[in-house]
C-alpha cells in the first residue's frame, strides 16, 4: 500500500478528473501533433531507403538515337560503369473515361531482366505481352486503369489502337503519375511499332561503379559515355544526371516534413503551455493544503515530488492515448506522402527509437512544463499558503478602467474584469491562440502568393493551347495553316530544344529546354530579374531562369555558356536572368536559335483562343491538330494551358494545404487553452457565482458571463495575430520557397482572410466556453456557497 | 495518556529538534511582528517577552486583532518576527530556513487548527498517518497500527477508514489531535480548537488538551473560550499585540 501522501496524489486526480483530462487532452493533442510528423518521417525514410535503393536507380539517363547491343557493350567496358540498358520513353495519348489524356509509354527490350530502376509488379500480369499495356501504379486512380480493361492509345498522328490492361506495376523513380497529369504506362516494342512509334531503344540509362561517386563525378562519366556514343555517329539529345541516391521529390519531402516538424513542435510546446496554465490552476486550488502538509513536517522537495510524479503520471496517460493515435495518422500520412512520391509504405515499420522518443517526450514534457509552478508553489511559505485566500486580482489597470467605462453593464464589466485577473494564465491562453490565428492567416497568405505566383507564370503566357509537331518546318507555313482555323485569334510559331551545357574542363551538366519564340514576340513575357529580355536581331543572347542559374554554377548575366543542342555545340552570351517556373528553362529568340544550331523549322504553333470556355477550347485545339494533320504536317502532342495550369496548381497548392493543416492543429490546441482557461476560471469562482446566484442573477447571465469573458480572450488573440500574422507569413513563405520555389511573400493579412480567422476564433470560443458555461449555470447557490 | 511510543529522533536537516529539554522551554524576547497593509505598518505584535515551561498549559487569549494568532504563526514557525528572537527548546526558530523548518516543525511542534484542516481525500488513519510519512518518522509498515492507536485513545478509531467529511465536527477535531500527536512532538499548539464545536464536544477537546500537558507535553492555546481557561495552568492575556496580564492557576 502507498504511503499517504501518494494515496492523496491519486484521489486528488480522481477528484478533479475533468481538470486532469485537460491535462491529458493537452499534452496528448501536442504528442499527435509531432508525433504524426516524426511518424510520417520514419516510414518515409525507411520506405525510400529500401524501395529506392534496391530499386537501384540510374545513374544517369542519356538520350541518343538508336541503342543497339554493340552500343551498350562498349558502354558496358568502361572501367566506371557498373550497368547500361536501353529504353525507349515515348510520348503519347490515352483515350481514358474522362476524355484523352497525356501518356508517356515506356519499352525495354526485356523488362524481366532489367536491372537499372527495376519495375515493381503489383497486380495482374507482368512485363507486358504483344498488344497489351501495364499501367503504372500512380497512373491507376488518374486514368481509371483495370486490370482486364481496355484503353485506346495512340501515339502522334498514328492510328488509334486499343490495348488490354494486363496489369499494374510501380516504377519507384517516376514522379507520380496523378500529380504530373501523365498516364504512365509500360509497353513492348512490337505495341510501340503497331502504335506507329519507333521502336527503336533511344535511352541510354546507367549505374555507375562506385556508389560513392558524385553528381559532378557522374557528370564525368557520362560525359566519357556521350564520347563514345558520338564516336559511334550517334548524336547525344540530353544527359540527365539526377542527385545521386536521392528521389527527384525527396528535397520537397524532407523540407515540407522539416517545416511541419516545426510546427508539431511548435503545437507541442503550445500544449507545455497549457500543462502550466492548468498546473498553475491546480497548485493555487491546493496551496491551502500545501501549507498544512508543511505544517505536518512536508519539507519542499516532498510537496514537489508528489506533484512532479503526478505529472509524470499524466504524461504516462498521455502518451498511451496519444502514441497509438500519432501511429494511426503518421502512417496515414506518410500513405499520402507516399504517393506524392510514388512508394508503397506497406510492409515499413515505424523504427522503436521513434516510438520511444515519443514516449519519453510525453513523460518528461509535463514534467518539465509543471517545474515551474511546482517548485514556485512548493516553495511558498507555509503563512502566505494558509492565508485566507479569496479571489485574487481585481485586473489591474484594465480593471480600472472599466469601472470608470460608461454605458456598459455590470455583468459585462464582470466578465470583462474577470478576463484580466490572471494575467500569466491570460498572456499563455492569448499566446496560444494568438500563434493558431497567425498561423492560420500566414497560410491563407501564402496561399493567396502561390495563386498570384501561379497567377504570374501563367500571365506571362498569353495563349491557350500549344500544338507541338513530330519534326520541325517553316515556320510561316505552320503559322499560316493555324490562322486559317476559326475561333484562332493571335498566333506565334516558337521552336524549341534540350541544351546541355559544358563547363571549361569539358564536363556536361544537365539538360534544360530552351524555348524560341520569335523575337518581337507578344504572346510571352516574362518578368526580368537582372539583365533583358530577348529582342528581334539577338543571334547569340540566351535568357536564364533563376532555378538554372541556381542549378548551374557559372550561369549568370554576362557570361558565356558552351551548350550542345541537337548534337552541336555553340556559344551562348546569357543577357538576362527571368523569374519563371520551379524547373530550370531558357528562352532565346527563334532566330537566334536557328543561327546558333543551323536548324531552321519550328515546331510549336502557339495559339490564343477568341472562344471561352475550356469544351470551346478542346475542340478548337482538336480542330487546329485536324488542320496541321490536314496539310501533312505531324502532330506530336498538344497541350491546353487551363490542364497545364490545373498540374501547376495541384502540386502547389498541396504543399500550402499541409502548411494550413498545421494552423488548423493550432486552432485545435488554441481551443483547448480556452476551454482550460474557462473552465479553471468558473472552478476557482464557484464561490462568486453563488454569491451572484444568491443575489439574482439568473442562468442566463451566468452563462452570458462566462462566454463574455471567452470572447474577451478571442477578440484579443485575434487583434494580436492580425500582426503576428506578418513573421508568420513570411516563416511560411521562406518554407515555401525552400520547398517548391520562391513566391513573392504576401506579409500583410488580407481583410477576408482577418474576417474569417475572426469568425473561426468567435466559434472556438464559444465551442470552448459551453461546457464551463454550463456548468457555471448549473451550480447549486448552496454548493456554490459552501465550496472552499 | 497518549504517549507510550518510542519516536525515533533522527534528525535528517541537522537542525537540533528538542530532546535536551531546556527550562523555560519556550522563550520569546522582544518580539515584534509588523504587517505591510495598503502602504501602512500595522504592528500585530509589539515588543512581546515571554516564557513558556515544560508541561505547561497555556491559554492565549484576547480581543480580535490583539495578535494571538500572530503569537502562535510564531510559535509554529509560519510566521516570522519582524524584530526579536523566538527560541523552542534550544532551536532558535527565526534563523531556520524554509527547507529546514518543515522538519524541524513536523517532529517537534503538533498544530490543531479551528477548522481542523484534514486532507479531504485522505481517510482519518491516512491523516495521522501523513506527518510519519513525510517526517520519516517509525517504520512504514508500523505507522497504520500507531495512527490507530492514537485514533483509539481519542476514541474515534471507528472512523480510521472513513473521509473527513463523512465525520462529525468533534470527530474532525479529534482525529486532527490524533494528527498533531502523530510524531510524539514536544509542543502542542492549537488555534481555536473549540471554536467550531458544541459546548459538550469543546469540553472534552479542552479535557483532552489538558492530559496531554499532564504527560509532560508544553500546550499553547489561543481561544476566545473563556471557560478554557479552567482548563489551563495559566493564561496570558493579549490586549492590541502585548501582552497586558498573566495569571496562573495555582497563584
Amino acid at each position: 500500500m502507498p504511503d499517504p501522501r501518494w494515496r492523496k496524489v491519486l484521489r486528488d486526480v480522481w477528484l478533479h478528473k475533468s481538470r486532469t483530462s485537460l491535462v491529458v487532452v493537452a499534452i496528448s493533442v501536442g504528442i499527435v501533433g509531432a508525433g504524426s510528423v516524426l511518424n510520417t518521417w520514419s516510414l518515409l525514410r525507411a520506405v525510400t531507403r529500401a524501395e529506392f535503393d534496391s530499386s537501384n536507380p540510374a545513374s544517369a539517363v542519356i538520350r541518343t538515337d538508336s541503342i543497339d547491343e554493340s552500343l551498350l557493350a562498349q558502354v558496358r567496358s568502361i572501367e566506371s560503369v557498373a550497368l547500361a540498358e536501353a529504353r525507349r520513353t515515348i510520348a503519347g495519348s490515352v483515350l481514358t473515361s474522362s476524355g484523352w489524356k497525356t501518356a508517356v509509354l515506356m519499352s525495354t527490350g526485356d523488362f524481366r531482366s532489367s536491372r537499372i530502376g527495376t519495375i515493381k509488379h503489383e497486380s495482374g500480369d507482368w512485363p507486358p505481352s504483344a498488344n497489351s499495356i501495364v499501367i503504372e501504379s500512380s497512373s491507376v486512380d488518374f486514368s481509371g486503369a483495370t486490370v482486364g480493361g481496355r484503353f485506346t492509345v495512340q501515339v502522334g498522328d498514328g492510328e488509334p489502337r486499343e490495348l488490354r490492361v494486363t496489369g499494374i506495376a510501380r516504377d519507384v523513380g517516376l514522379a507520380p503519375g496523378w500529380m504530373e497529369h501523365v498516364v504512365y504506362a509500360f509497353v513492348t516494342p512490337g505495341t510501340l511499332a503497331a502504335l506507329g512509334a519507333p521502336p527503336t531503344l533511344n535511352s541510354m540509362r546507367i549505374v555507375v561503379a562506385d556508389r560513392n561517386l558524385s553528381r559532378d563525378q557522374i557528370r564525368r562519366v557520362a560525359a566519357e559515355i556521350s564520347a563514345v556514343i558520338e564516336s559511334s555517329g550517334r548524336r547525344v539529345h540530353d544527359i540527365d544526371v539526377p542527385v545521386p541516391g536521392r528521389h527527384i521529390h525527396a528535397a520537397q519531402m524532407d523540407s515540407l516534413l522539416f517545416t511541419q516538424g516545426a510546427f508539431g513542435a511548435l503545437a507541442l510546446l503550445l500544449s507545455a503551455f497549457l500543462v502550466v496554465n492548468l498546473v498553475t490552476a491546480m497548485l493555487a486550488g491546493q496551496l491551502r493544503e500545501i501549507g498544512i502538509m508543511k505544517t505536518l513536517g512536508a519539507r519542499p522537495g516532498q510537496i514537489a515530488g508528489m506533484y512532479l510524479v503526478l505529472a509524470l503520471g499524466l504524461g504516462l496517460v498521455a502518451s498511451v492515448i496519444a502514441i497509438p493515435a500519432a501511429l494511426v495518422i503518421g502512417r496515414l500520412y506518410a500513405q499520402f506522402s507516399a504517393e506524392l512520391l510514388n512508394f508503397d509504405i506497406s510492409g515499413a515499420s515505424i523504427p522503436a527509437w521513434v516510438l520511444m522518443t515519443q514516449l519519453a517526450v510525453g513523460l518528461i514534457l509535463p514534467v518539465l512544463a509543471s517545474a515551474i509552478p511546482v517548485v514556485r508553489g512548493s516553495r511558498i511559505p507555509v503563512s502566505e499558503a494558509l492565508r485566507d485566500f479569496g479571489i485574487a486580482g481585481n485586473g489591474g489597470s484594465a480593471g480600472a478602467l472599466l469601472r470608470r467605462a460608461p454605458g456598459i453593464s455590470r455583468p459585462v464589466i464582470l466578465s470583462l474584469r474577470n478576463a484580466f485577473r490572471k494575467r500569466q494564465r491570460m498572456i499563455l491562453t492569448l499566446t496560444t491562440l494568438a500563434t493558431g490565428g497567425a498561423v492560420y492567416l500566414g497560410a491563407i497568405n501564402l496561399r493567396a502568393s502561390v495563386v498570384a505566383s501561379v497567377d504570374t507564370l501563367f500571365g506571362t503566357q498569353r495563349f491557350d493551347m500549344a500544338v507541338r509537331l513530330a519534326s520541325p518546318h517553316d515556320a510561316d507555313s505552320i503559322l499560316q495553316i493555324a490562322r486559317t482555323v476559326g475561333g484562332v485569334g493571335n498566333a506565334e510559331v516558337w521552336a524549341g530544344a534540350q541544351a546541355v551545357p559544358e563547363d571549361a574542363s569539358g564536363v556536361m551538366g544537365s539538360t534544360f529546354g530552351i524555348t524560341a519564340p520569335p523575337g518581337g514576340t507578344t504572346m510571352l513575357s516574362v518578368p526580368v530579374v537582372r539583365g533583358r529580355w530577348i529582342r528581334a536581331g539577338d543571334t547569340n543572347a540566351l535568357v536564364v531562369n533563376k532555378r538554372l542559374v541556381e542549378d548551374q554554377p557559372g550561369i549568370d548575366v554576362g557570361r558565356t555558356v558552351m551548350l550542345t543542342i541537337a548534337g552541336r555545340q555553340s556559344s551562348w552570351e546569357i543577357v538576362g536572368v527571368v523569374d519563371a517556373g520551379p524547373a530550370p528553362a531558357a528562352y532565346a529568340a527563334r532566330e537566334a536559335l536557328a543561327h546558333q544550331t543551323g536548324a531552321l523549322g519550328a515546331t510549336t504553333a502557339i495559339v490564343e483562343s477568341v472562344l471561352d470556355g475550356p469544351a470551346s477550347q478542346l475542340d478548337l485545339v482538336q480542330r487546329v491538330r485536324t488542320a496541321m494533320t490536314d496539310a501533312g504536317l505531324e502532330v506530336q502532342s498538344t497541350q491546353l494551358m487551363v490542364e497545364q495550369r490545373r498540374v501547376v496548381e495541384d502540386h502547389l497548392l498541396m504543399v500550402a494545404g499541409f502548411l494550413g493543416i498545421m494552423g488548423q492543429l493550432m486552432i485545435v490546441v488554441g481551443g483547448l487553452g480556452l476551454a482550460s482557461t474557462m473552465s479553471l476560471s468558473v472552478l476557482e469562482r464557484t464561490r462568486e457565482i453563488g454569491v451572484m446566484r444568491a443575489i439574482g442573477a439568473r442562468h442566463r447571465t451566468i452563462f452570458s458571463i462566462v462566454q463574455v469573458e471567452g470572447l474577451v480572450v478571442a477578440l484579443l488573440s485575434w487583434l494580436i495575430a492580425i500582426p503576428l500574422s506578418i513573421p508568420m507569413s513570411f516563416i511560411l513563405g521562406k518554407a515555401f520557397g525552400r520547398i517548391m520555389f520562391t513566391v513573392p511573400v504576401t506579409y500583410l493579412p488580407n481583410p477576408t482572410g482577418a474576417m474569417s480567422w475572426l469568425a473561426v476564433v468567435v466559434g472556438v470560443s464559444i465551442a470552448a466556453c459551453a461546457w464551463p458555461a454550463w456548468r457555471a449555470m448549473r451550480v447549486p447557490t448552496a454548493a456554490a456557497l459552501a465550496y472552499e | 495518556m497518549v504517549n507510550g511510543f518510542a519516536p525515533c529522533r533522527v534528525n535528517c536537516t541537522g537542525v537540533p529538534i528538542v530532546s535536551a529539554m531546556t527550562n523555560p522551554l519556550i522563550a520569546l524576547t522582544g518580539v515584534t511582528r509588523t504587517y505591510d497593509i495598503a502602504g501602512k505598518a500595522f504592528t500585530a505584535l509589539d515588543d512581546v517577552s515571554l516564557t513558556i515551561d515544560k508541561g505547561e498549559f497555556a491559554v492565549i487569549v484576547g480581543q480580535s486583532g490583539s495578535g494571538k494568532s500572530t503569537l502562535l504563526g510564531l510559535l509554529s514557525g509560519i510566521d516570522r518576527p519582524t524584530r526579536g528572537e523566538v527560541r523552542i527548546g534550544e532551536t532558535l526558530i527565526n534563523t531556520l530556513s524554509e527547507r529546514e523548518m518543515s522538519p524541524w516543525r513536523g517532529r517537534t511542534i503538533g498544530i490543531v487548527f479551528q477548522f481542523f484542516q484534514l486532507l479531504p481525500t485522505l481517510t482519518a488513519a491516512e491523516n495521522v498517518m501523513l506527518p510519519m510519512d513525510f517526517c520519516r518518522m517509525w517504520p512504514a509498515a508500523e505507522r497504520r497500527d500507531r495512527a490507530v492507536s492514537l485514533l483509539d485513545k481519542l476514541g474515534v478509531s471507528d472512523q480510521a477508514d472513513k473521509l473527513p467529511l463523512t465525520m462529525s465536527g468533534g470527530q474532525q477535531q479529534r482525529v486532527a489531535v490524533a494528527r498533531a500527536l502523530a510524531n510524539d512532538p514536544a509542543v502542542i499548539l492549537a488555534d481555536e480548537p473549540t471554536g467550531n464545536l458544541d459546548s459538550a464536544t469543546a469540553g472534552a477537546m479542552l479535557d483532552m488538551l489538558a492530559s496531554l500537558s499532564g504527560d509532560g507535553r508544553t500546550v499553547i492555546m489561543v481561544t476566545h473560550d473563556r471557560e478554557a481557561r479552567r482548563s489551563a495552568s495559566r493564561t496570558i492575556t493579549l490586549t492590541d499585540g502585548r501582552v497586558a496580564s498573566e495569571e496562573r492557576a495555582n497563584a
